[in-house]
């Protein structure tokens, strides 16, 4: 069954495109990654995807549910929406605008009203889960960029949401905060909850997503398994995910820097 | 809040350095906060409203005396509470000489009255005195405050004490967004400055200031846009909600009593 | 410019609080109505901001530099309300956490800076902007004359707020017991620091930042540019702006009332007056028998005896004197008729309807 359905769906910022009448359909249980270089559109596809943005022209369903702002008028569907739909943003900074790391895991489920004891159950768990108990009463302006990842994850899984949404989830981070990252990601195969990434990472991609989706200004320049997308050099290069000296380690993971500025070089 | 600085050049380092400096206070408060003392013990909602009970104490009094007895027990709860005299000093003292001494000096000779020594009269004497320990005392009794509540604390503590909810929640963000912004702007001078070679003529360094200015400001704008989509995504529907998680021990009634008799006192002999 | 604690009495810093409450109330109604969900990110973002640019140490032309307090540059992109909400709390913020102002003094703070500085310029800019295009050189000009009559405008209320301290506030030896500078000395004092390097400063950093701004990001001055060409009409016509006119005349009409208030009402107005036959005759004539003037210079002398009854008796001359009686009354006169104005422009366009 599908989770979200998008059809032909068109957005743009002021005068810029940034998707252009794109579909695809996302299956309940799938964990799928958007592929794209800095203004494919995928950042904007997620925000669409959690009701942030809504879509121009075109349609977009979770659960046969349009995502229309007068759905979220609603108190009873946007309350039902953000506790099974969760995004964890790219920069932790504007995710993190709490006064404690407690306070900031506990804000989503405070505003859907849950009963005080289950509240502190619940954020117990969730800082244990990403290994951060130590940071429950420290101001997020003091963490460093891995914590503060770690808390923004925390601060959305607290709600267990069905659908997660990550944008650029290892994007700067320290090598053991991103091991943690993926550890976690690669943790949700085979289970219900739906995962959805954007990312840029070529390296992660194999680990944490079952299907790709390519974007290349604002449309799916091409789907499939990771393997195969990762395999097909030339694709990568024509949407400017590898530059031209792409390299191979010799554990044969494709390592690479996309370039904002492919052509500059 | 006026500079007279005549030094030529280096702009970018001395708005680097107050920037610094604002980060390194709020540092130092983090850190003293967490170590145990007299006053980290009391319920923030008796220490606010002790403290701030006092600090009205202080500026009502007529008497120098009350002043001074003020000032000694806010400086004997600071020591109990592991503030050292030489931050004391340094943070609060040193800065309130420098503006309200200079500012008092002037008030020894223009206030008529009985003459002290040529040109200074007794009242003028008396009005420097007001203005320095009034300004001296509150200050130290706001950096004890200050020094000995988490800053989260203390925002819960205006809250139970009447605060609207969206000023505390607003209040908070702030807080918080003052060192994400902060850290944008120290970027933006750092990148700056690492271009510069030699030194800019002065309408070129104004004209860096002021596009760091607009920048940060266009940066803020874009910042608040992002920050507000994160609330929506966690469900924030305009109302805020908060946890109430204060509970006031007999020690703390103790405190509350303390204050309030102190505070009272104050009032009483300082009319 | 952040006055600190010790220099107000608790009287005036009272008044002060009271003054600000309203605009406050109002401007928070305003602005969460306009914005809904976003008000709460919004402010707190410019508030942060708005707390780092006081931090800015910026190069004047002569070599000096100085501290700009940002106050039109945020009028002019969020708006008078907005502007008036963020930098309070950047004050209050100053006053609480890094002992900049004091903490009774939150209220004048904020009178002075956040309320009438914002107020004065958005209005100042507006007045100056008039319909230019988004991208014209007159919106800079406008910025900066923005920037220095505001900071100057906040300088004077903080220095009248200093002067009147010496003659309500003393003891019996005469002693001032807080700003211990009579209106004479405090006035000038306080405006020449700030005609000359703060008020360029402020003028510099406004006019600068709007600059910069048309280049970067004209979005940002779409706000307070109903006029401007390829603008979106945010604000159209009278009963967009009409809010403000009424702040404005509160403003006036309050000016005068609290310094009345801090002189009067509390404490200063000594208990046994009211035991004694004579004051109370005083007081009560003061109020009641209000008859036409016959001419000019009697009016006046009127007006002032009506502005100096409740003062206490030992009140300096100058608070005493037909001209500032007649400043203040003025102005309290000017804010009703603003008032009277906007609810006249109201009532008739709700019955056109």
């Amino acid at each position: 069954m599908n989770i979200f359905s998008v059809s032909d769906v068109t957005y743009r910022y002021q005068n810029v495109l940034a998707l252009d009448h794109i579909s695809l359909d996302i299956e309940e249980g799938q964990r799928v990654a958007f592929l794209g270089a800095n203004g494919s559109g995928k950042s904007t596809l997620l925000r669409l995807l959690d009701g942030l943005y809504f879509a121009e022209s075109g349609l977009i369903t979770f659960r046969d549910e349009p995502l229309i702002p007068h759905m979220f008028e609603h108190d009873s569907f946007a309350f039902d929406f953000r506790r099974r739909v969760g995004l964890v943003f790219q920069n932790p900074d504007v995710q993190l605008f709490n006064p404690t790391v407690f306070d900031e895991i506990a804000f989503a489920p405070l505003q859907l009203r849950w009963p005080k004891q289950e509240i502190l159950q619940r954020v117990d768990e969730a800082l244990e889960r990403m290994e951060i108990q130590q940071l429950k009463h420290r101001p997020p302006h003091r963490l460093s960029g891995g914590e503060k990842k770690r808390v923004a994850l925390a601060s959305v899984l607290v709600l267990d949401p069905e659908v997660l949404l990550l944008d650029e989830p290892t994007a700067a981070l320290d090598p053991r905060s991103e091991s943690q990252v993926i550890e976690l990601l690669s943790g949700f195969a085979g289970n219900q909850k739906t995962v959805v990434i954007a990312t840029h990472d070529l390296a992660v991609v194999a680990d944490i997503a079952d299907h790709c989706f390519v974007l290349q200004r604002g449309q799916v320049a091409a789907q499939g398994a990771p393997k195969t997308i990762l395999d097909d050099t030339a694709l990568l290069e024509r949407v400017n995910l590898i530059h031209g000296h792409r390299h191979r380690h010799s554990s044969g993971i494709i390592h690479s820097h996309p370039h904002k500025h492919p052509h500059e070089h | 809040m006026i500079g007279h600085q005549h030094t030529r050049g280096g702009f970018i380092e001395r708005t680097l350095a107050s920037l610094i400096a604002i980060a390194e206070y709020s540092a130092n408060a983090e850190a003293l906060v967490e170590r145990g003392g007299v006053l980290q013990r009391v319920d923030p909602r008796v220490k606010l409203a002790g403290l701030l009970a006092l600090i009205v104490a202080v500026a009502a009094s007529r008497r120098l005396a009350v002043i001074g007895f003020v000032f000694a027990a806010s400086l004997l709860l600071g020591l109990l509470s592991g503030i050292r005299l030489g931050m004391l000093a340094g943070l609060i003292w040193v800065p309130v000489l420098l503006f309200s001494g200079v500012l008092a000096v002037p008030a020894l000779f223009l206030t008529p009255g009985p003459e002290w020594a040529p040109y200074i009269t007794y009242p003028g004497i008396r009005a420097a005195a007001f203005l320095i320990s009034r300004g001296g005392t509150a200050a130290t009794i706001s950096a004890v405050l200050v020094l000995t509540t988490p800053w989260p604390h203390l925002l819960k503590a205006l809250r139970s004490l009447g605060l609207p909810v969206v000023l505390v929640v607003i209040l908070g963000m702030t807080y918080r967004y003052i060192f994400a912004i902060l850290q944008t702007a120290l970027d933006m001078f750092e990148s700056r400055k690492s271009r510069t070679v030699g030194t800019f003529a002065p309408n070129e360094r104004r004209r860096i200031a002021t596009a760091v200015v607009g920048a940060l400001l266009s940066r803020s704008f874009q910042m608040s846009n992002d920050v507000h989509q994160a609330m929506l995504s966690r469900g924030f529907r305009g109302e805020v909600y908060l946890l109430d998680d204060f509970t006031a021990t007999r020690a703390d009634w103790c405190w509350a009593g303390l204050f309030a008799g102190s505070a009272a006192l104050a009032f009483w002999l300082g009319r | 410019m952040h006055i600190p604690d010790g220099y107000l009495s608790p009287a005036t810093c009272a008044a002060l609080y009271c003054g600000s409450a309203p605009f406050w109330y109002v401007a928070l109604n305003r602005m969460k109505r306009a914005l809904n969900t976003q008000m709460v990110p919004l402010l707190s973002v410019f508030a942060a901001f708005s707390f780092i640019i006081m931090m800015f140490n910026l190069p004047l032309p002569g070599g000096t530099t100085g501290h700009a307090a940002g106050i039109a540059i945020a009028a002019i992109v969020l708006g008078p309300w907005g502007a008036i909400l963020s930098i309070s709390v950047a004050l209050i913020i100053q006053a609480l956490l890094f002992g900049d102002g004091g903490i009774t003094a939150i209220g004048a703070n904020c009178f002075n800076m956040a309320i009438a500085g914002s107020l004065v310029a958005y209005a100042v800019y507006r007045l100056i902007s008039g319909r230019a295009a988004l991208d014209a050189r007159r919106r800079v000009i406008a910025a900066g004359v923005a920037g220095y009559v505001a900071i100057n405008v906040s300088a004077l209320l903080a220095a009248i707020e200093f002067g009147i301290q010496p003659a309500l506030f003393h003891d019996a030896s005469g002693t001032p017991l807080y700003a211990p500078y009579p209106l004479h000395i405090a006035v000038p004092a306080m405006m020449i620091g700030h005609l000359t390097i703060a008020g360029i400063a402020e003028a510099v950093l406004s006019a600068g930042a709007v600059a910069y701004l048309q280049r970067a990001d004209p979005s940002l001055l779409k706000t307070t540019a109903p006029g401007a060409s390829g603008s979106a009409a945010i604000e159209t016509g009278w009963g967009r702006t009409r809010p403000l006119w009424i702040a404005l005349a509160v403003l006036l009409v309050l000016t005068p009332l609290g310094i009345l208030a801090a002189g009067s009402a509390w404490g200063e107005w000594a208990p046994e007056d009211f035991g004694n036959a004579q004051a109370r005759k005083q007081i009560a004539a003061a109020s009641h028998d209000q008859a036409p003037p016959t001419s000019a210079p009697a009016g006046l002398q009127r007006l002032s005896t009506f502005w100096t009854a409740p003062l206490p008796r030992y009140a300096p001359a100058f608070l005493k004197s037909a001209a500032f009686g007649y400043l203040l009354s003025a102005m309290a006169g000017t804010g009703v008729i603003v008032l009277l104005f906007t609810s006249a422009s109201w009532l008739t366009s709700r019955l056109r309807r």
